[in-house]
């Protein structure tokens, strides 16, 4: 259709951008883009460490808490990719984006900490050794 | 050369299968050698093999739909034979068979009758409804509806060649494990189901993006018909449970090919994780087959009663938190199974709360029925069985959702006769309503009604025979799948049963004889307006058939209802709106690429189900060509000049004046509406502004949210694989453990190869932004050669850990771990072929708008495998080592 051959957007009075594109409306120099680019992974790099260094048994942290720090350093990451590097943004233009990824992630919550659940219920139910599960 | 095909695959000795094998091949070359006998293939190929045009698309979907409801149904009817005999005696179906029959019975029914039929109905309408040309991608389009195709050829074929599952239509493990099943039977099962689900997840991608992106001017999502919505809610839910069945059943296909324990009884596998998973998808997949039931009986009720439909905003809440419910309710399938009381409480309440949005939309088509000029017609009388029906199944339904009801009914044959009543009086019946409904759209004629009323009742006749008796056997203790028992207060209803199939029977035969006599009659029955029901949204503006851009002009739409207000304004006006201004428009060319894709993927079934590993990798090559020609060609549209399109357009305007004036016989004369009782103020004709909604979104956003969508479902594909690995990280059966195994040092230069690649794709993105070649193509080069450092990492890893003993094979634990972390680099090198032919691309045609949208979905796809990397490397490596 020729009308959806104009790759620019601002063709339709919603406020709305292509996943992965940088906010729309904003003229964006190679620079800028360059600079948000080394901002995202520098702070991936920074969390990676961290994660590394929360693994490695440091007497810093409470031992049983690891799981617990994995897991948000882990979460922050993801999110510092979503928006140096796939520009998912919380702006008017990204709402639809935004909330796709919002109905991914709940999915994907069920799925992990439901599976999770109801399997540990039935392994302490039929109270199987540890072991074996 | 060939596997494990031999002869002997081929069932001579036994009679039955043979029969049916031989009457099926029979059938075909019959088929076959009328169209050549009557030259029909050219047409075939060139208006429907390769046509990527959603109307036709759905058609062939229907066709396919009916032809595997006669096959489904033959299967039904020898299981009611069966048992009606098999009281105290064999019957004439041995076990091996009859687990086959009622195996291949529930996998039909479901992913290629109700699914298949479903998936039609929304490739016909949902356009049309949107008053648009076409899907978001026409071509994909086609490519799902050949793949559905494929499966079911692999499905029939296990009828001549080999065998079918006999695990039942969900094959649980153990019993689908290869020491239990060691036959074709179930690797026919698994392959055609990932086949097919490929397709509707594909589907399901491009339903989301078509509803939420492409939409007519003033078409605001609170102004789009119900069945939209549905098929809104339906897609979201294909998207979001599909990859969890691909998962569960690539877990299944690694344990029978590769000696992998995800469900195997020995080294740790646990085949509860299977029931868990499976129905994960279960569930949400009986709401993606009755939801767009729901919206085909929504606009049925509105437009037979006269009236919108009452409760609109209501109606898309509960359509929107069924899509949610849906997908917390999945445990009641396996109440039994051994779950503590919590576990079960929650799930039994979460069962009946969805219920409640269920029965909000009972009372809004009474409600909508309420006060109306309701037209008994054929799409109606299906809707109101279905009311009566589908509440007496939700209630029973609402009755197994108590989890100590559950243990007394489980697998019983109340059970079997609870969602045969959803199924039957819920999707099939609104399958049908939507197939006599929009025949006349479709076609240009009506069905005959005459012989349409006597099918419908005996399809409702025939179905409360033959399953209500079920209900009775099932309080009587009666199991599902006996295929022969010795209770003799069992033998009386099963004789009902099998007489209510008998009705059914009659019931099929009468809508075959419909088709015909309707085809005979077609002239008789001929739709000259366009709008045979006095319908109310925008499919009946249009033609019957409706043109291949269905449109001249996109409509204004100015409010809910959109062709009811146009409509009324005209008639109140006696003049038809102003003359449009006509534009050409370009349209999609027909494409073989659907077609050949399947094919291959049909050789490549074939040959992984019989072990032919050379015909596989052909097979997988040629799938993987068809695809790079179809992105490699440079024409991929056409124009109509709008002097063409102003016409066509004309002789619809003529054809319309009569509809306007009320001289159409067969019709009630449309009057100036007189009904405003509720919610008058979304009556369409109130005039509003566009609300905002200028029409369809720029390509470029509609190709990256549609591949955003499909990234969403791979990240619940990981999900699968993650939960299984979570479930069994400690199922290592006496082998080695996270801490023997993983090497840190390594699994740092593998994230930052790959952190590195994602910043180079990065800059390419950049560069190509500003149509550099040079630095677009070493931004790309790097990007490949880092990630290609993480995949030959990957690669050694794993070599010496299968080297010292700790393969795939050794424990559930080690098992999950290879699939998960394969899965990821799977994924890489998938990337890295895709990035080799996009740089060739690019090179070879510059940067051409369509290969920048490709460039930005690579780099979608490049950056969210960070993301999933970020979720192994922490959660399975780093705490699988930490102390």
């Amino acid at each position: 259709m020729s009308e959806h051959e104009i790759d620019s957007p601002g063709a339709s009075h919603e406020p709305d951008a292509a996943p992965g594109d940088p906010e729309a409306g904003e003229e964006h120099s190679i620079g800028a883009g360059v600079r948000n680019y080394l901002i995202g992974l520098g702070l991936a790099a920074v969390l990676t460490v961290a994660s590394f260094w929360a693994a490695s048994g440091t007497g810093l942290l409470y031992i049983p808490g690891i799981p617990m720090a994995l897991a948000a350093l882990a979460i922050g990451q993801m999110g510092v990719h979503l928006v140096f590097f796939l520009h998912i943004t919380t702006g008017p233009d990204n709402t639809n984006n935004a909330l796709a990824l919002a109905f991914g992630v709940l999915i994907v919550g069920i799925v992990i900490a439901g599976s999770l659940w109801i399997m540990y219920h039935m392994n302490m139910n039929m109270m199987t050794p540890p072991s074996d599960m | 050369m060939l596997g494990k095909l031999t002869w002997s695959a081929i069932p001579f000795s036994q009679p039955i299968p043979m029969a049916a094998s031989v009457l099926m091949i029979v059938g075909i070359l019959a088929l076959l050698a009328w169209l050549t006998l009557k030259g029909h293939w050219r047409y075939l190929w060139k208006e429907w093999f390769t046509s990527v045009d959603h109307k036709r698309i759905g058609v062939m979907y229907c066709v396919l739909a009916l032809v595997m409801l006669i096959r489904g149904f033959t299967d039904a009817l020898m299981m009611r034979s069966q048992q009606a005999i098999a009281f105290h005696s064999a019957g004439y179906l041995p076990p091996e068979h009859y687990d086959q029959v009622f195996s291949a019975h529930g996998t039909i029914m479901i992913f290629f009758v109700a699914m298949t039929f479903m998936i039609g109905l929304m490739n016909f309408a949902v356009p049309l409804q949107l008053g648009v040309r076409d899907v978001a991608f026409p071509t994909l389009n086609a490519v799902s509806l050949w793949l559905n195709a494929a499966a079911i050829l692999l499905v029939n074929l296990s009828l001549v060649v080999g065998e079918f599952g006999r695990a039942g239509w969900l094959s649980f493990p153990p019993l689908s494990e290869l020491k239990y099943s060691p036959g074709v039977g179930i690797d026919y099962y698994l392959w055609a189901l990932q086949i097919s689900g490929i397709g509707t997840l594909l589907t399901g991608v491009n339903f989301v993006t078509t509803i939420l992106k492409i939409r007519a001017p003033g078409m605001t999502l609170m102004r789009m018909p119900i069945f939209c919505w549905t098929s809104l809610a339906s897609s979201l839910l294909m998207v979001a449970a599909f990859p969890i069945l691909t998962a569960t059943f690539a877990m299944l296909l690694l344990d029978r090919y590769l000696g992998f324990h995800f469900f195997t009884d020995t080294a740790g596998g646990n085949s509860m994780m299977y029931m868990n998973l499976i129905w994960a998808w279960g569930h949400p997949e009986v709401y993606i087959l009755i939801l767009p039931a729901f919206g085909v009986f929504s606009e049925v009720i509105s437009t037979f009663s006269g009236k919108p439909l009452f409760g609109y905003r209501s109606m898309v809440i509960a359509t929107m938190a069924i899509c949610i419910l849906s997908f917390v309710v999945w445990l009641h399938h396996f109440f039994t199974m051994g779950a503590g009381a919590d576990v079960n409480a929650f799930f039994g309440i979460m069962s009946m709360i969805i219920a409640v949005p269920t029965g909000v939309k009972i009372f809004n088509w009474l409600f909508t029925l309420w006060g109306g000029r309701v037209r008994f017609e054929e799409p109606l009388l299906w809707a109101l069985a279905f009311m009566v029906t589908f509440a007496i199944g939700g209630m029973t339904g609402v009755l197994l959702a108590v989890p100590p009801a559950d243990f007394v009914l489980h697998n019983s044959l109340f059970l079997v006769a609870h969602f045969h009543n959803v199924v039957i009086g819920g999707v099939l019946f609104g399958a049908f309503a939507g197939y006599s409904y929009w025949f006349p759209k479709a076609f240009g004629f009506r069905l005959d009604p005459r012989i349409g009323k006597a099918a419908f009742w005996c399809w409702t006749i025939g179905f409360y025979v033959a399953f209500m008796p079920l209900y009775v056997v099932g309080l009587e203790g009666m199991t599902r799948r006996m295929q022969h028992y010795d209770v003799a207060e069992w033998h009386p209803w099963l004789i009902v049963a099998a007489v209510g199939a008998g009705i059914i029977a009659c019931g099929i035969a009468l809508q075959i004889l419909q088709l015909v006599v309707s085809i005979r009659h077609r002239e008789q029955l001929r739709d000259v307006t366009g709008d045979p029901w006095d319908g109310r949204t925008l499919e009946w503006i249009t033609f019957s058939p409706p043109p291949h851009f269905n449109f001249a002009v996109m409509p204004d739409v100015t409010g809910a209802e959109a062709y009811w207000g146009l409509k009324q304004k005209a008639i109140q006006q006696h003049r038809l709106m102003d003359l449009p201004e006509y534009k050409p428009i370009e349209m999609p060319r027909h494409s073989p690429t659907g077609f050949i894709a399947a094919f291959f993927s049909v050789v490549t079934g074939f040959a992984l189900i019989w072990h032919i590993w050379w015909m596989a990798t052909v097979g997988l090559i040629g799938a993987f060509g068809a695809i790079v020609g179809f992105g490699w060609r440079n024409r991929y549209e056409y124009e109509l000049p709008a002097a063409e399109l102003a016409r066509i357009d004309n002789e619809r305007r003529q054809a319309r004046i009569a509809l306007v004036e009320g001289r159409v016989k067969w019709i009630t004369p449309v009057r100036h509406s007189d009904i405003q009782a509720h919610g008058s103020r979304r009556l369409g004709w109130i005039e509003e502004p566009l609300g905002g909604h200028l029409g369809p979104a720029p390509k470029r956003i509609i190709t990256a949210y549609g591949f955003w969508i499909f990234l969403l479902s791979d990240f619940i594909l990981f999900s699968g694989f993650y939960a299984a690995y979570a479930v069994l990280a400690h199922a290592t059966a006496g082998g080695p453990t996270a801490h023997q195994l993983f090497d840190l040092k390594i699994l740092a230069i593998e994230t930052a190869c790959l952190l590195l690649s994602s910043f180079a794709c990065g800059m390419a993105s950049i560069a190509a932004s500003v149509r550099s070649m040079r630095w677009t193509q070493v931004g790309y080069l790097v990007t490949g050669v880092l990630g290609l450092g993480f995949l030959g990492l990957e690669i050694s890893e794993f070599a010496k850990m299968v080297a010292m003993g700790a393969g795939p094979q050794r424990s559930a634990f080690l098992s999950s771990f290879f699939a998960l972390v394969g899965l990821h680099g799977l994924h890489v090198a998938i990337g890295l072929v895709w990035l080799a032919t996009m740089m060739a691309m690019t090179w070879a045609k510059g940067f051409r708008a369509d290969i920048m949208r490709r460039g930005l979905c690579f780099a979608l796809f490049w950056h969210a495998l960070d993301i999933i990397w970020v979720g192994i490397f922490t959660n399975v490596y780093l705490l699988g080592t930490s102390p």
